[in-house]
């Protein structure tokens, strides 16, 4: 259900009915793609306020002509008319012709931003300039493609509640280069962030009562003691990996820290008897992000998914993943 | 929904520096016409804007601001004495124009500069429509649209040269469609009243001469107008351009019958016969604020809104504030007021009373010694070719009494109004009907177009003689006295003098002896006359012709058409040009289908990442969903094959592949979606 920013500033009934008929045309009309080329059935093109102006200002000049019959007040009147003309043209040929490319979207907790990272690329060598992208709630970005045929925009959208966000459909728009028109499009570029729980500290940690470690020391990230060196594996916490040895040309190693695990926590749904499904994985949230934090093997374990005990960036995703989509139907890995 | 994307934000350097260009080139042609305190505040403000930029000044607050806008408006009232004319009007705009370049802060109030900007523009014609001057403000238009360019352009923050070129190019593209425009559009005329000149000075001859006023406009080189003639031009001694007839002398002065001197019957000029072939001309007059038109004799308009006067001359009902283009027939050897009325004879034969007595004397001596009035005319021409009479542009200063005695006797040195003057004077003491007419003689012929230029310094009073049965009959005394004027030009017959525009050193007309010069000011000159008389000069009835030249019949829907049909002709190379570099290069069709591939595994929810190989994606596809992993294999295989395979394949093979991998395409295996 893309939430477009026509639909939200519609607020009395008829809008609103106007706008989901909008969207919904704008479904049809450009369809959610990963990836989009503009071109003349995407592109919407109408004079802006200036351009308004401009008109007010061409028929004063007009007037002008024929109360003093000059003829060069005519012709500067009809030069400046048909500049508008083409610059309806130029324009245009500010948006034709580039592709949207969605890249990726950074997971994040409710309330706060969400990184939607977009590649802009043009096709031709024809500089573009002054492209303004934004989503209806976030930031936006001005990029100009002069010197360079393609570059990397960062958006920030703020998420709400757990689940996939869709932040609607981006606004790519440009006034380039007179600023009497404004030429833009609605795009679904398809691509969602993935929301996590909001982590709600509880006393009770899952699974155990968390004292002190004891028993052998276990290989694990984050702690504080110093073990020795791996090779890197996917997964790896950058901040593990031993960079010097890199600068030095060696190939990626990753530092491994002592600690001492007596036992590998679980992350229990049903940890938490009697309380709303919302609030457990708030908790269950906490004490990923907590366990993470001490270094310590966790698992998860909630009804129809199991989550083997492990550490680390990767593995703490994946827990964040699996709680943020649990009972949210849609099957993603 | 309608949030500027440059709002907010700030003024690119590089757009403030161009505004702060464009807003001094449209000051520039201004600059001689403006008071010299409003250039100072021009120079004040862009200092005070430049200090702002550079950090070491702030935005006037609301309070200065409006203390200034009221001060301006103060200041021009003084400056005026009034805000409605059209001086004071552009004043106002200039310092709106000024001032808010202190406001300049958003592109909000860059818009307003700059469409001000447009608007002074327009403003700058109402002064001059000049060729050369028009060039320079389609330069500004460049400037002030390179301002609105630079502004949508983020992130400029040093002052780039070429910003100019997309602007120019931009008003090349729309050139041509202005220019059909400009020939097609209806002209109508005024709406309503407008301010106009009040400061224009009435320029060519006037409606009053006494002795001097002549030679004095003789000292200009500013053209008057200009004649193209149909058939041949005639000698330059025929070239007598009435403007004005002087029939009545008042304390020392002649000036023309006013309207309501004239009585009922002598309002429409005496029907005459015109004699021979006519001379068909047309005059192009540059604006004087007068109402008079300049015509040989016997002329007769050829077109609506010009009269005839009882003196037959031409008459425009309306002050000519802009330039005229007019057509005239003339009938040189017509006899004008074959019988002359008897309100006329006594008009053209006052003088006031007890008025120059050795003038009167001398005519009475001259008069009986002379068998008719025309033999009088001779003798009285003979006078002044016998005394030495000396023909000056530097005339000594007469008393305001009896002057015309003073010139006979004793000074004898004068310019052409004191010999027409003088003998007219002694045509009336003698019972001669007689009358000055005053206008231009002569002209310049460019051989570039055949044109002649009327120069003011062609300036000329002579008279007209009635004689029985001949009509009023053009007599030049100033011919007796300097053959030079009437034969060669004003040049020639003060040349001993020196004193040929000797107020303007710099003027291209007294460098005429040196060739290039001199054709370079005859090919602009023959340029200027081209571009008054069809461009500047394009009114309604030109722009008639045109179109029934263009269309035969003027009919709306034909009209319409070629507006349209003209604009797809100029702007379909533009969108061509524009796009070509944009629109998208379609994939080769084994790319496409890839694609179509990858977005199949997206909906099983396996997502190709972005630089993924295709080699390794299909890996990953028979991983993660190991019942398709033949059927991914295969077609991944394919495509690399038809992709990157052997460079040396003939165009069947390809297709047979292509073929079979959009075959393997379409047969999905039936799979689930766990992995």
């Amino acid at each position: 259900m893309p939430v477009n920013a026509a639909e939200t500033t519609g607020r009395d009934a008829a809008s609103g009915r106007f706008s989901r008929q909008f969207s919904r045309w704008l479904v049809r009309r450009i369809p959610p793609a990963r990836s989009i080329t503009l071109d003349q059935r995407r592109i919407f093109i109408f004079p802006s306020l200036p351009g308004f102006f401009f008109f007010v200002l061409l028929l004063l000049i007009l007037l002008t002509a024929i109360n003093y019959q000059n003829n060069m007040a005519y012709a500067v009147a009809f030069l400046l008319a048909t500049l508008f003309v083409v610059s309806i043209l130029h324009t245009y040929a500010n948006l034709a012709g580039l592709t949207l490319h969605a890249l990726s979207a950074t997971p994040a907790f409710p309330g706060q931003r969400s990184e939607f990272r977009l590649r802009l690329q043009r096709s031709g060598k024809a500089a573009h300039y002054a492209l303004r992208l934004s989503w209806p709630q976030g930031s936006d970005s001005l990029v100009s493609l002069a010197d360079r045929d393609s570059c990397e925009v960062s958006l920030y959208v703020p998420v709400g509640n757990r689940g996939w966000h869709n932040p609607g459909r981006l606004l790519l728009e440009s006034r380039y280069p007179l600023g009497l028109l404004r030429c833009w499009t609605w795009l679904d570029l398809d691509l969602q962030a993935l929301v996590y729980p909001r982590p709600l500290a509880t006393a009770a940690p899952p699974g155990g009562d968390g004292g002190r470690p004891e028993g052998n020391a276990v290989e694990t990230a984050g702690s504080d003691d110093f073990h020795g060196f791996r090779s890197y594996r996917p997964g790896d916490s950058l901040r593990q990996v031993h960079w010097k040895a890199v600068a030095r040309g060696h190939s990626l190693q990753s530092k491994v820290y002592a600690a001492y695990a007596s036992r590998t926590a679980w992350l229990d749904w049903d940890a938490f008897p009697g309380i709303a499904t919302e609030q457990r994985l708030s908790y269950l949230c906490y004490w990923a992000l907590a366990l993470e934090r001490r270094g310590e093997d966790y698992g998860l374990s909630l009804p129809g998914v199991d989550i083997a005990p492990a550490s680390g960036e990767a593995h703490q995703g994946r827990i964040l993943a699996a709680l943020a989509l649990y009972q949210h139907g849609a099957a993603a890995s | 929904m309608k949030r500027d994307p440059a709002a907010g934000t700030l003024i690119p350097r590089n757009a403030l520096v161009w505004i702060i260009i464009s807003q001094f080139a449209l000051l520039a042609p201004h600059l001689l016409r403006l008071p010299l305190w409003l250039v100072l505040v021009y120079l004040g403000t862009a200092v005070w804007r430049l200090l702002v930029f550079q950090g070491r000044a702030s935005f006037p607050g609301r309070l200065v601001r409006a203390s200034l806008a009221l001060g301006g408006c103060v200041a021009v009232f003084l400056s005026y004495g009034n805000l409605l004319g059209l001086e004071p009007t552009v004043a106002l705009l200039l310092i709106a124009f000024a001032f808010k370049l202190l406001e300049l802060v958003k592109p909000k109030d860059a818009y307003v500069l700059l469409f001000l900007g447009y608007f002074i523009c327009v403003i700058g014609f109402l002064f001059s429509q000049d060729i050369l001057f028009v060039l320079y403000s389609l330069f500004t238009l460049v400037l002030v649209t390179t301002g609105l360019v630079a502004l949508h352009r983020p992130r400029e923050d040093r002052f780039r040269l070429g910003s100019l070129r997309l602007p120019a190019l931009m008003l090349a593209q729309a050139f041509p469609l202005m220019l059909v425009l400009f020939f097609l559009f209806p002209r109508i005329g005024p709406l309503w009243t407008v301010p106009v000149k009040s400061h224009a000075a009435k320029t060519g001859v006037s409606d009053f001469m006494r002795p001097g006023d002549i030679s004095e406009l003789s000292q200009s080189d500013d053209v008057a107008f200009r004649v193209q003639f149909d058939g041949d031009i005639p000698p330059k001694s025929e070239l007598y351009w009435r403007g004005l007839v002087f029939s009545v002398l008042e304390e020392g002065a002649w000036r023309s019958l006013r309207y309501n001197e004239l009585p009922g019957l002598e309002l429409r000029p005496p029907p005459v016969e015109p004699e021979g072939e006519p001379l068909e001309y047309t005059v192009l007059m540059l604006p004087t604020q007068q109402n008079w038109l300049y015509s040989l004799r016997y002329a007769q308009p050829a077109q609506r809104g010009i009269l005839s006067t009882a003196d037959y001359r031409l008459y425009s009902p309306v002050e000519i504030e802009e330039q005229l283009q007019y057509r005239v027939r003339s009938w040189p050897l017509t006899a004008l007021d074959p019988e002359l009325s008897d309100w006329r004879r006594e008009t053209e034969l006052t003088l006031p009373e007890q008025d120059n007595p050795a003038t009167r004397e001398l005519a009475q001596r001259l008069r009986s010694e002379a068998a008719d009035a025309s033999a009088y005319v001779d003798s009285v021409l003979q006078h002044f070719r016998d005394q030495p009479f000396v023909y000056t542009l530097q005339p000594p200063l007469l008393t305001a009494e009896n002057s015309m005695d003073q010139f006979l006797l004793q000074t004898r040195r004068g310019f052409c109004e004191h010999y027409a003057y003088a003998f007219v004077v002694m045509m009336r003491a003698a019972g001669v009907p007689a009358r000055v007419v005053a206008g231009y003689q002569g002209g310049e012929i460019n051989p570039v177009n055949r044109t002649v230029i009327v120069h003011q310094f062609d300036a000329h009073a002579w008279a007209e003689v009635w004689l029985e049965g001949r009509g009023w009959v053009r007599i030049d005394p100033t011919a007796a006295v300097s053959p030079d004027r009437i034969e060669l030009g004003l040049e020639e017959a003060v040349a001993a003098e020196g004193s040929f525009l000797a107020n303007s050193p710099l003027s291209p007309l007294r460098y005429r002896g040196v060739n290039w010069v001199n054709m370079l000011r005859l090919r602009y000159d023959a340029l200027t006359y081209r571009w008054q008389s069809w461009v500047t000069g394009f009114d309604g009835e030109e722009q008639y012709r045109l179109l029934q030249d263009l269309f035969g019949s003027i009919r709306a829907p034909v009209f319409a058409g070629a507006i349209l049909l003209s604009g797809l002709v100029v702007l379909i190379p533009v969108g061509w040009l524009l796009l070509q570099h944009r629109r998208p290069r379609p994939l080769p069709p084994e790319q496409r289908l890839f694609l179509e591939f990858c977005e199949q595994m997206r909906r099983q929810g396996i997502t190709r990442t972005t630089g993924e190989a295709p080699g390794s994606f299909g890996r990953r596809v028979a991983r993660e969903a190991p019942k398709l992993a033949g059927w991914a294999m295969e077609l991944t295989e394919a495509f690399e094959q038809l992709a990157y395979g052997g460079k040396s394949r003939d165009a069947a093979a390809y297709r047979q592949q292509l073929a079979g991998l959009r075959q393997r395409l379409r047969r999905v295996p039936q799979s689930g979606s766990e992995r």
